[in-house]
């Protein structure tokens, strides 16, 4: 008897320094997609938590009760466990779980944030445009399938990844009133931040890496492009050059 | 903007003796149950985490779209927390708290349970006996009366400690069917524990009568098993008068624990 799927429990690798970095999974995914990260940033120094969002890794329905506030408290409660470790600590996720982050680098005193594949708007336009219809549409349509093509380098990393099979439509609603206040707040961001996009993710639109790097608030920002890779960063084939940028970022930012 | 309210927040402190100390608060309540029996078993050396159930300690609404499913979650994030870093851990709630403790001890190989003033069934002392004609209807009701404002029972020997206490002043009405089914979880599954078991309640526990206590012992299935009773205390046995001797006693079980896993 467990409520949470195998491979979906966070994880903390205590590295002893006074540095910290809180990891972020994305929609519908689990803790999994940032642990090989966190177990890199550990070999660094770099004390790592990596949060389980609300809702996910259990059943795709809890999903569907969840709302952005929910996904923000993870995040926070993730901050105050690691805060109690380290003195600096800076925001790590990927997609969705980069929105959190970039909300948290808005909200708390953490020294830098770094966003994989994190779009500026919801991807899908018909959930923009019906957005205040969908807490009703999701009364009777409750999954949309996951289709379209496969963006992944690595299909071994593929079969690897834990998610959902399916997209949660009530919560598609949550998810792009999230990316609503990070874009619309994005100026009130000023601590360094570390973007990296891939040239191949199928899943955003191509300008978001540009369109997030032209909205922060900060000064010190870095755009990095991946070619070898699909939206899932630090599970795909560049995940290795996406390690060691934020491994470098953070030790510029916070050592 | 943060979500959680101040004093709201969890906490993980760590340690150096392998053993890592699981801390879960009760319904309605916070993290902040917890803190000081905490402090006191990480000053023995031990990890000490003190989860924030969902729901908990942001706004009572919030609570209402939780479902038991999501603590339990939440309590095994902890477990797996605590576990990388830890050779054995041991688990510890107050009231809710305690069911939850229980139950992980269904689903994780946890060293031991101390669960505190915790409840075996809804309603949890007989004055509100009524409450069980209404339980059926409480979804329904729960869709028009979302809140309802706490009576005001207080317990509590230290008043300091009462007005300290970090908690919503409202019942989310939907959430206590999810109680209620927690609970029926719990009976279930309490005959098939195996591990060591300690539980205490307070004598004079208005919140959650002694009655429960002696259910829960009664039907667990462990060899291992104590209840002590606390006096000097209301429900809330972490934060009243009573509390050094129930972080004495703790730790004491902690160490009991730790003597057989060697």
């Amino acid at each position: 008897m467990s409520t949470i799927m195998t491979g979906g429990e966070p994880f903390f690798y205590p590295a002893g320094g006074e540095v910290g970095c809180l990891l972020s999974h994305g929609f519908t995914g689990a803790p999994e997609e940032m642990r090989s990260m966190g177990e890199y940033l550990a070999t660094q120094g770099i004390t790592t938590l990596g949060v389980r969002l609300f809702g996910h890794a259990t059943q795709p329905a809890d999903m569907n009760r969840a709302r952005k506030q929910d996904w923000l408290a993870s995040v926070e409660d993730g901050y105050h466990m690691l805060a109690n470790q380290v003195s600096k600590i800076v925001m790590v996720g990927l997609s969705t779980g980069g929105a959190l982050s970039m909300i948290m680098a808005r909200d708390f005193p953490v020294s830098g944030v770094a966003v994989m594949s994190t779009p500026p708007r919801f991807p899908d336009e018909r959930v923009r445009q019906l957005r205040p219809l969908v807490p009703l549409i999701s009364k009777v349509w409750r999954f949309a399938a996951q289709n379209g093509e496969s963006d992944w380098r690595d299909k071994e990393a593929e079969q690897a990844n834990v998610h959902y099979p399916v997209f949660p439509v009530r919560a598609t609603a949550e998810l792009n009133d999230l990316l609503d206040e990070m874009r619309d707040t994005l100026d009130q961001v000023t601590v360094p931040a570390l973007l990296i996009y891939s040239k191949g993710d199928g899943t955003i639109p191509p300008d978001s890496g540009q369109a997030m790097y032209d909205g922060l608030g900060s000064t010190d920002k870095e755009l990095l492009w991946l070619t070898e890779s699909g939206h899932n960063i630090p599970m795909d084939a560049s995940r290795q050059q996406a390690f060691e940028a934020t491994s470098t970022f953070i030790h510029r930012i916070a050592a | 903007m943060s979500q959680i309210q101040s004093r709201g927040e969890p906490f993980l402190y760590q340690g150096d003796t392998g053993t890592g100390v699981l801390l879960i608060h009760g319904w309605t309540s916070a993290p902040q149950d917890m803190v000081d029996l905490g402090k006191h078993l990480a000053g023995q050396g031990h990890s000490v985490l003190g989860v924030r159930l969902p729901g908990h300690a942001t706004r009572p609404a919030d609570l209402n779209r939780i479902r038991w499913r999501d603590w339990m979650a939440t309590v095994e994030d902890g477990y797996s927390l605590l576990d990388s870093t830890c050779e054995n851990v041991v688990v510890m709630g107050l009231s809710l708290g305690g069911a939850l403790a229980l139950l992980l001890a269904a689903s994780r190989p946890v060293a031991g349970v101390v669960a505190m003033a915790t409840p075996y069934e809804v309603p949890p002392r007989p004055d509100i006996l009524w409450l069980r004609y209404l339980l059926p209807a409480l979804r329904p009701i729960s869709a028009i009366l979302r809140t309802f404002p706490k009576p005001p029972i207080n317990d509590y020997k230290d008043q300091q400690a009462y007005r300290d206490h970090v908690s919503y002043s409202v019942f989310p009405v939907r959430s206590i069917t999810e109680v209620v089914k927690l609970l029926q979880l719990l009976r279930e599954q309490l005959p098939l524990l195996r591990v060591p078991v300690l539980l205490m309640h307070a004598v004079e526990d208005r919140g959650v009568s002694p009655e429960n206590a002696r259910s829960i012992y009664s039907q667990v299935g462990s060899d291992e098993k104590e209840l002590i009773w606390i006096e000097n205390s209301g429900h809330t046995i972490t934060l009243e008068p009573a509390r050094r001797q129930v972080y004495e006693l703790a730790a004491n079980f902690i160490e009991q624990v730790r003597e057989k896993t060697r």
